[in-house]
């Protein structure tokens, strides 16, 4: 993409000039930019979805003065941060106070340049690119530590601490439920992961479900990985039932306790940035990446059709139960069908692959996060080590295992 | 080479924390985080209540020990007035009677409401609390109608209550509870049977019979370890012999006898059967009666002390008060059940880990207000 | 079996003599004991013991004082959750001298009431595991619900006020 994006400016007549490197420099640096703008706007968008979403789920509306339905609340919100008083505790370590919430950011960041959000959109096209994403977010690990001990507070000590040894025992069935499908596919490279999961295919390879060749319907074996890597992903970036390190009812914030205004902020940021990342490891490993569900436009028609069709039956329960008459999902269901059928090209358009796919399926994942976040309480820590070493990690053994005797069994590699 | 030794932190979770339910201090002496001893300081909202008492008439009092267990007045007010009207010899009428029965039990709902709730919020589950909270504002209304204040009523005087409820009261009250019943379910459903829930209450800060009551703990928490004690069936005052309900007790369902969970699940159940209560009350409840026929004029109970228990929603509250004929009492002591349930926290904590100890905190379910009073 | 206050009084005053005074029935809705302060720990420890009474709960303990300069007092109310019959007990204390023994050891639930009995009338507790100011600060100077009492100008460099 860097390559691509200097050609198109040295393109121009004016900028003709500048030579290969200068122009090559320049891309990288509106790359960056555009990737950093990127999580920015994401985390801004995320922190208002996440209130509206646990407000719904908890009978109340959320955020609803500042702009209409309360769009602008974050906006308010990081105006606040930004002019608050730095302040730092006396007896604090003030450098690794400094540095701990930026590595934590930066660790982050950095992650998304080996993320392919569609086919042309790539930063770098690693040939080790999972393993590149998933070894710099281990970094976090460090940011967190010296925010915890620089705070000089007990507190923010105990969550770094948990915080520390909840993310490094999740590293490792988290890297192994990864490994399963690296065998499938036989590449660390992220575009190719997603481009070995075109097309249609049976579910579970000889069960005669038309569904499309993501991973996540492949084997038993890696529909179970997937779920085993979305729980640790979970446990990863420190979010309900894993948050004990910045567990609200117990240690205050946790190891972010003693951060005020502009270093708060870039906790939040860097939470909602890993928080994205891992929604975008789940749909590039396991549920398709950039690949539309449907292959051509016909199957757009027939899939809106059945779901139109759960949304009749939704709607007459609905009715049948409360004596409501439920209209959205109706009435939404019943436009989008109609558009499929009478534009074609809105149809060709959903069945091809892009950006909007992989939005649509990491906003999803964002979703059930949420969802997770607003039901769940949280686990204790040695709970939370529990399921870590001694449920979770041998399943994702046997995953590997499992995986390697299903390719065996259904062809895929021969002996 | 300098050798490593180990000691042990002494914690503080302060007075002000998001868990201590109030202004309380707990002094934690941490081994990692495994506790090895809890030290409770207290007295960070002491008023001095007893000393006011003191120097108020005896109708004066009444806002005054609302104020002490602020999320039950209707509860504190209710053993006053009961002690001085015993000390006097008031016969009341039969509607003040299940007026304030009525009151009572929906304050008891209300404030086992807030328990649940919070302790939830303690373990991490924050979604319960807002659904517990619902159901509290209409109880509120409730009282709002009938008092004029959602929290601190000045409702139940001596004598009788304070003014009759509004037309419309007693077809809000059947509304609420035709709603209510099915909600007890939906918390049933989202955090008793939750897995998460189960391991982060059950088996942790078992109380023992023994221990329960050696300590002075009343109420749920000792209901919940099995001992069957319940003022309102073992000395029953005002007219609870007339309604039936069934006093819930701790068996264990999810760990052993005692523990948080069972603490937490005989709250859940007492809700339902005050929610009977009511219902009883409401349709027994008298069309006649001047709520204010027995309120005296002048209120000089004779020379003489009384001790009287009333079954609060924290336990047994106490009132023993001295008086010597004037209409100033002598000595007005409140025996708060939160008092005593707060100090059995070393007994049963120590040796569990912080987390828990927040939980065991959470399921004791204190008020400071009226441990401090 | 439920046992009467007047039986639970001849008991007491068979097994301990002279330290069980007289049984006050007027005036009181809780027919009281009164007790010896020296000898109010073996009593408790009879009541609690025996096979007949097993006062196992102590409901409440209180300090109290009836005016600013007869003797203070100290009430117990007890109730047996066996054999469900209460009884209740009064000692009197000297007031410079408030010295009573602690019943901490014998009813947990004594180990905080005491300490407010201490922290708001000055009662001394003897043999009280840990008796210290529970409601008030540390250095607080005086004991605030005896009659007598006068707040002290300063408390650490505030001054407090005089409620009229």
């Amino acid at each position: 993409m860097i390559q691509s994006l200097a050609n198109w400016i040295l393109s121009f007549d004016i900028l003709s000039g500048m030579g290969i490197s200068i122009a090559w420099s320049l891309s990288l640096f509106i790359v960056a930019a555009l990737i950093f703008v990127f999580v920015a706007a994401n985390a801004i968008v995320l922190v208002y979805i996440e209130r509206k979403v646990s407000a719904f789920m908890q009978v109340r509306l959320g955020p609803m003065r500042v702009g209409k339905f309360g769009t602008l609340q974050t906006v308010a919100d990081a105006l606040k941060l930004l002019q608050k008083e730095d302040i730092i505790p006396d007896k604090a370590d003030k450098i690794l106070f400094t540095i701990g919430p930026w590595i934590i950011l930066v660790a982050s960041v950095v992650t998304f340049a080996a993320i392919p959000f569609s086919d042309t959109l790539l930063a770098a096209n690693m040939n080790i690119g999972l393993f590149y994403v998933v070894s710099i977010s281990s970094i976090v690990v460090l940011g967190i530590v010296m925010a915890g001990w620089a705070s000089n507070n007990k507190w923010s000590l105990y969550g770094a601490m948990r915080s520390a040894a909840q993310i490094i025992s999740y590293e490792i069935p988290v890297g192994i439920t990864l490994i399963s499908v690296v065998a499938v596919v036989g590449s660390l490279n992220l575009q190719t992961i997603i481009e070995s999961q075109a097309g249609v295919g049976n579910l579970f390879h000889w069960i005669p479900i038309p569904l499309p060749n993501w991973y996540i319907f492949h084997s038993p074996f890696l529909f179970v990985a997937a779920f085993v890597y979305l729980i640790g992903a979970t446990a990863e970036i420190n979010r309900t039932p894993f948050d004990i390190p910045e567990s609200e009812s117990e240690l205050v914030a946790g190891f972010m306790t003693e951060f005020s205004g502009l270093r708060w902020a870039l906790f939040f940021l860097s939470e909602y940035a890993n928080a994205t990342l891992v929604a975008f490891l789940v749909s590039i490993v396991f549920l398709g990446g950039w690949q539309s569900p449907f292959a051509n436009y016909e199957g757009v028609q027939i899939g809106f059709l059945v779901i139109s069709l759960f949304a009749i039956m939704w709607t007459i329960f609905v009715k049948v139960k409360t004596k409501r008459l439920s209209f959205y999902p109706l009435g939404l269901s019943i436009i989008i069908t109609l558009s499929a059928w009478l534009f074609p090209g809105f149809a060709i358009w959903l069945a091809s692959p892009g950006l909007f796919w992989m939005l649509m399926k990491v906003a999803s994942i964002i979703f059930l996060l949420m969802w997770f976040r607003w039901t769940f309480p949280r686990l204790r820590v040695d709970q939370l080590m529990y399921v870590s070493w001694k449920v979770i990690l041998p399943l994702s053994l046997i995953n590997l295992m499992g995986v390697a005797v299903w390719m065996w069994l259904s062809g895929e590699i021969q002996f | 080479m300098a050798r490593l030794y180990a000691e042990e932190m002494v914690l503080n979770m302060g007075p002000q924390h998001p868990s201590t339910h109030g202004v309380l201090r707990l002094k934690l002496t941490t081994d990692g985080e495994i506790v090895s001893h809890i030290e409770p300081v207290i007295g960070y909202l002491h008023r001095s209540f007893e000393k006011h008492a003191e120097n108020l008439e005896y109708q004066m009092v009444t806002p005054f020990t609302g104020r002490c267990d602020y999320l039950a007045a209707m509860g504190s007010e209710h053993g006053y007035a009961m002690a001085v009207e015993k000390m006097m010899g008031i016969e009341l009428p039969e509607r003040v009677e299940y007026l304030r029965v009525i009151f009572a039990e929906l304050q008891r709902i209300a404030s086992h409401l807030v328990a649940v709730g919070t302790f939830g919020l303690d373990v991490g589950a924050i979604t319960p609390f807002i659904y517990c909270f619902r159901e509290r504002e209409l109880i509120l209304d409730l009282f709002e109608m009938a008092s004029g204040a959602r929290l601190l009523y000045n409702y139940i005087w001596i004598g009788g209550l304070a003014h009759d409820v509004p037309p419309g009261f007693v077809e809000k009250t059947y509304e609420f509870l035709d709603n209510f019943e099915k909600r007890v379910a939906e918390y049933n459903q989202i955090l008793s049977g939750n897995k998460i829930f189960i391991e982060r209450a059950a088996d942790i800060g078992v109380m023992t019979p023994e221990v329960a009551i050696n300590y002075g703990v009343t109420g749920p928490s000792l209901r919940a370890s099995g001992v069957n004690i319940d003022i309102r069936r073992t000395q029953p005052y005002s007219i609870y012999d007339r309604f039936e309900f069934d006093v819930p007790l701790g068996e264990g369902a999810q760990g052993t006898v005692g523990d948080s969970w069972d603490r937490y699940y005989v709250r859940v159940l007492e809700m339902q059967e005050s929610a009977k209560i009511v219902r009883q009350a409401l349709d027994q409840l008298p069309v006649e009666g001047d709520v204010q026929a027995a309120v005296p004029r002048r209120i000089r109970p004779p020379k003489g002390e009384i001790y009287f228990r009333s079954e609060n929603p924290r336990g047994e509250l106490g009132y023993y008060i001295v008086s010597d004929g004037k209409n100033v009492p002598v000595r007005v002591k409140m025996r708060s059940p939160a008092f005593s349930n707060l100090s059995v926290i070393n007994e049963i904590g120590h040796g569990w880990m912080i987390s828990d100890v927040i939980a065991i905190l959470g399921s004791l379910d204190i008020v400071l207000g009226e441990i401090d009073r | 079996m439920i046992v009467t206050e007047q039986e639970i009084y001849s008991s007491l005053s068979t097994k301990f003599g002279e330290s069980i005074g007289d049984f006050i029935t007027e005036e009181t809705f809780n027919p009281t004991v009164l007790v010896k302060a020296g000898t109010l720990a073996d009593v408790c420890t009879y009541l609690k013991e025996s096979e007949s009474l097993q006062f196992d709960s102590l409901m409440s303990l209180s300090g109290h004082d009836q005016d600013g300069e007869s003797e203070l007092s100290v009430i117990y109310h007890l109730y047996s959750t066996v054999l469900d019959h209460y009884c209740t007990l009064k000692t009197f204390v000297d007031r410079e001298e408030a010295v009573i023994a602690s019943v901490a050891n014998i009813y947990r639930t004594a180990d905080w009431h005491e300490r407010e009995a201490y922290d708001l009338y000055g009662i001394t507790f003897t043999g009280h595991p840990d008796l210290k100011r529970i409601l008030l600060e540390e250095d607080w100077e005086g004991y605030p619900l005896r009659k007598d009492y006068v707040a002290a100008e300063f408390y650490r460099g505030m001054r407090i006020e005089k409620v009229k």
